[in-house]
């Protein structure tokens, strides 16, 4: 039972998809903020390239298994986020040739410190399939939030009535 | 040395709900002190049991990683702006 709902309109869910497309083979992320009315989208860059090269012993992954939002980026959206009062409704990112879940890494990275870093932010997973010729998103995106009852992330479902 | 250091939200609970908290120190791992001093239980967040800034904390003197600087002795001076940006990350499952 999905007991919460993250109302997504359609193109904010048609951008999300062809951002995972266009990155793959390689994980992409972004930041959704909202003021309640409207959505903003905010695709960041993965720097998980560039930290795996300058660093593989702390970063053993590139960017095809794992991905880090440029902390430049995330600092410049929290900004605005603030600024503009358009909290940090979800963040996304994509799982190239895998199902949407949400792994231990995707929850160790979200739990830090003990607690979720953004326990008001959903996480949005989208699987993307590919390969030379044809790149494809399979299956359904999934939605993974904060549950303050459960003291853990549980999955929601995606509600796109709204258009 | 009088620096603005602009504080995460998760990290909030400790400044009083201040976004930015002023603090004093010449370089950053005295800022970090300061800011404990003041904002007790910063600094073990910072920091690992080794005392080098956490894996998954970004620190930036205004547009710059301190990684690409000096790390925790890089210098700051009056006006300069610091940020703690904790890691937005994941990965999928490996076998
Ligand atoms: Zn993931």
């Amino acid at each position: 039972m999905k007991d919460s709902l993250l109302k997504l309109n359609i193109g904010i869910l048609k951008q999300i998809s062809d951002h995972a497309k266009s990155d793959f083979p390689e994980e992409c992320c972004g930041i959704i903020l909202s003021d309640g009315e409207q959505d903003f989208l905010r695709q960041c860059t993965n720097v998980q390239n560039q930290l795996h090269l300058e660093d593989p012993s702390t970063y053993p992954r590139d960017a095809r298994t794992a991905y880090q939002i440029d902390p430049k980026e995330l600092l410049e959206i929290c900004k605005e986020s603030e600024a503009k009062n358009r909290p940090i409704k979800a963040f996304y990112h994509s799982h190239p040739n895998h199902h949407a879940y949400f792994s231990e890494k995707d929850k160790a990275d979200a739990t830090v410190w003990d607690e979720p870093l953004y326990p008001d932010a959903s996480y949005i997973v989208i699987p993307v399939c590919g390969d030379d010729s044809e790149v494809q998103i399979l299956e359904s995106m999934r939605v993974y939030t904060w549950d303050l009852n459960v003291g853990d992330y549980l999955e929601s479902e995606i509600d796109s009535s709204n258009g | 040395m009088s620096v603005i250091v602009r504080i995460p939200t998760p990290l909030r609970k400790l400044t009083q709900n201040k976004p930015e908290v002023e603090v004093n120190g010449n370089n950053i791992e005295l800022l970090i002190d300061d800011l404990d001093a003041n904002y007790p239980g910063i600094k073990e967040r910072i920091y690992d049991e080794s005392d080098n800034i956490r894996r998954f904390v970004n620190i930036y003197l205004n547009d710059e990683d301190i990684r690409f600087l000096e790390g925790k002795s890089t210098p700051v001076n009056d006006g300069d702006e610091v940020s703690i940006i904790p890691a937005i990350a994941g990965g999928i499952l490996i076998f």
